[in-house]
């Protein structure tokens, strides 16, 4: 492991700060100063800081008010409190309010030394836990899907389970909710996780092509049918077969299909003789299947056959508790691949974030994350990098005037901007003045 | 290699006992093979003394040992008898800024064991020779080393002083003499 830091030393004293930003260059660490609290918050917002020494007695913010918010915001980042006041109860303040190790100047040099070794072992130690854990949580949970609500961890109870069996699964759930990476966990769990997974996405296959790509043809059987080709339903043998907006196929296809399943053998086009073929169905719709049978545009018989076990993946507004670890997830994902230092939300951001509807769901949180990824100036993504999300839709209650919803939505885009007017005004497409006689008019205030 | 440029020049602080100079002037020719004079004694530094910690500030030391023009020196060690300090710390053996022109070294601390009993002057001007070595090795650029058998790797405190060799290890070694042959 490189030994060497990123190092900031907050003093307000020049003669301290030069001593130790001369002390850890010697060591060849990368070292910066701060001479206030402020300077240092300023500056962990641009980088990236593994430890800091922050003196106690300070002007402005000291240092136990500083290392709170370090803590807070950056709880990766190792704090060491030096002070010339020392006493036991700032010592104790200091240590309990997150601070790893407390330095009484002037000090020996070998104790500064310790000290630095001290934190080495610390921040091999963090590597190591942080590495445990996220082999413990793909180990437990499933690589991809994310997730500590309880209707999550009942799907991931679910997944082991029902992988065991061959029952026909029929996931169900808005777009974006993960449907496929539930099949594809099930997939990985099952005795046929060395055979293939195949996907077909029914919406975007044409009826008329659908039945070749199925079932495959002879050569000759149609026109175009130069050679013969294998379909899905045999190119998956001994694997699994997930068909997604399984609603959208025709009846013609839903009698085909369920006759395959019943039967296990298909016949390709141009042939008279069936094939045996092995592979375990799981389909995905975010239609209400139960409603498309009333409307007679579903089979109710091909239904009970595709849906022998069901699993609901809620949508993300219902789930918001899972909101936060997918941040952090894409987070990593993006900034990882961006390669650019955007780690951390702010928590106003985070509370933005969680009062969003989410229409596309976990899909629309991840591509949120990477356009803020993207754009954002500093390491800590702020509301305003996420002004392209659209607002929620107003809450009805009863038939709203056109006043009442004009007021409602302003308000709601002032807190999205935390009453920046230009901002606001900017979103809503008008100008600042007429802003304020809207404020005015309709007596919106801050707190409200 | 250039003998003028690379010109180590000894400067003794106050009253040094003399051998303690051409013992350095001694290790800096055996063990960098760089060329070191002995300067004319420099009176005292009384500017640099802090009345309150009664010690001297080793910063204001490093200035007025850089503000000295010495003809055909490259680099001056500083040599005394006085006790050391930088503001955070209680105290210190020697002193040099990085990639600079000056370091000094202190016998105050080297003379005496961790109990505070005199020790014979073979392990003080061995103590000395490292130090000086090791402020040497920053004024040409080197780093503190993790190797703990290496001259560069910091020594807090007399036990890890006399434990440290007197050599830097052939990462350190290659650095320095790449840094000398640039200087």
């Amino acid at each position: 492991m490189d030994d060497k830091m990123s190092i900031m030393v907050v003093d307000d004293e020049k003669i301290v700060r030069e001593s130790l930003f001369h002390w850890f260059k010697k060591a060849g660490h990368k070292v910066d100063t701060a001479l206030s609290g402020f300077e240092a918050l300023e500056k962990l917002e641009k980088n990236n800081y593994e430890l800091m020494f922050v003196d106690i007695k300070m002007p402005g913010m000291n240092g136990i008010e500083l290392l709170g918010k370090v803590k807070t915001d950056y709880p990766d980042t190792i704090v060491i409190i030096i002070t010339a006041y020392g006493s036991i109860t700032s010592a104790i303040n200091a240590m309990k309010t997150g601070a790893s190790d407390y330095l009484l100047k002037p000090f020996k040099p070998d104790l500064l030394s310790l000290v630095m070794q001290k934190v080495v072992q610390q921040k091999k130690m963090a590597t190591e836990y942080n590495y445990l854990r996220d082999r413990l949580e793909k180990i437990n949970r499933f690589e991809n899907i994310i997730g500590q609500s309880s209707s999550m961890e009942k799907i991931f109870r679910l997944i082991p389970e029902v992988a065991q069996t061959d029952s026909s699964i029929l996931l169900t759930g808005e777009t974006g909710t993960g449907k496929e990476l539930v099949a594809k966990a099930i997939h990985a769990k099952s005795q046929r996780m060395q055979k293939p997974f195949i996907t077909i996405n029914c919406g975007a296959i044409p009826d008329t092509l659908m039945e070749s790509e199925l079932f495959g043809h002879q050569k000759g059987a149609f026109t175009g049918a130069v050679q013969s080709r294998k379909g899905f339903l045999e190119v998956v043998s001994g694997g699994t077969l997930f068909l997604d907006e399984i609603g959208e196929i025709s009846q013609k296809m839903q009698i085909d299909l369920l006759r395959v399943l019943e039967e296990k053998k298909i016949t390709k086009i141009g042939s008279t003789d069936p094939i045996d073929v092995d592979f375990r169905l799981i389909s995905a719709t975010r239609r209400n299947l139960e409603n498309e049978i009333a409307a007679n545009t579903f089979r109710e018989d091909f239904y009970y056959r595709i849906n022998v076990i069901n699993i609901h993946i809620p949508p993300l507004r219902n789930r918001k508790d899972d909101i936060p670890l997918l941040v952090d997830h894409f987070l990593e994902k993006y900034s990882q691949e961006i390669a650019r230092k955007v780690d951390r939300v702010s928590g106003e951001t985070l509370e933005q974030l969680k009062r969003y509807h989410w229409p596309g769901n976990v899909r629309e949180l991840e591509n949120a994350i990477e356009r803020a990824v993207v754009l954002s100036k500093s390491r800590t993504l702020k509301t305003t990098d996420f002004s392209f999300l659209q607002p929620s839709p107003v809450t009805r209650s009863g038939a709203l005037s056109l006043n009442e919803m004009e007021r409602q939505y302003i308000l709601e885009i002032l807190k999205q901007y935390g009453w920046n007017i230009t901002q606001a005004a900017k979103s809503l497409d008008i100008n600042r003045v007429t802003l304020h006689k809207k404020i005015k008019r309709f007596k919106l205030k801050k707190d409200a | 290699m250039n003998e003028k440029t690379n010109r180590i020049g000894i400067l003794p602080i106050g009253k040094v006992p003399e051998i303690v100079p051409q013992s350095i002037a001694a290790h800096i020719s055996g063990c960098l093979d760089l060329p070191a004079i002995i300067l004319p004694s420099l009176k005292n530094i009384a500017g640099c003394y802090n009345e309150n910690r009664f010690q001297y500030d080793v910063g204001k030391t490093l200035q007025t040992l850089e503000s000295i023009k010495f003809k055909d020196i490259d680099k001056i060690i500083g040599v005394s008898t006085v006790d050391l300090y930088i503001p955070i710390f209680a105290y210190v053996f020697g002193e040099a800024k990085q990639g600079g022109k000056a370091a000094v070294v202190s016998l105050y601390r080297l003379e005496k064991d961790t109990h505070g009993k005199k020790q014979p002057s073979s392990i003080v001007l061995e103590r000395a020779a490292k130090v000086m070595l090791h402020e040497l090795g920053h004024l040409y650029n080197l780093f503190h080393c993790a190797d703990e058998h290496c001259l560069m790797h910091f020594s807090g405190g007399l036990q890890d002083l006399d434990a440290s060799p007197l050599y830097f290890c052939r990462y350190c070694s290659k650095y320095f003499l790449d840094a000398r042959s640039k200087s």
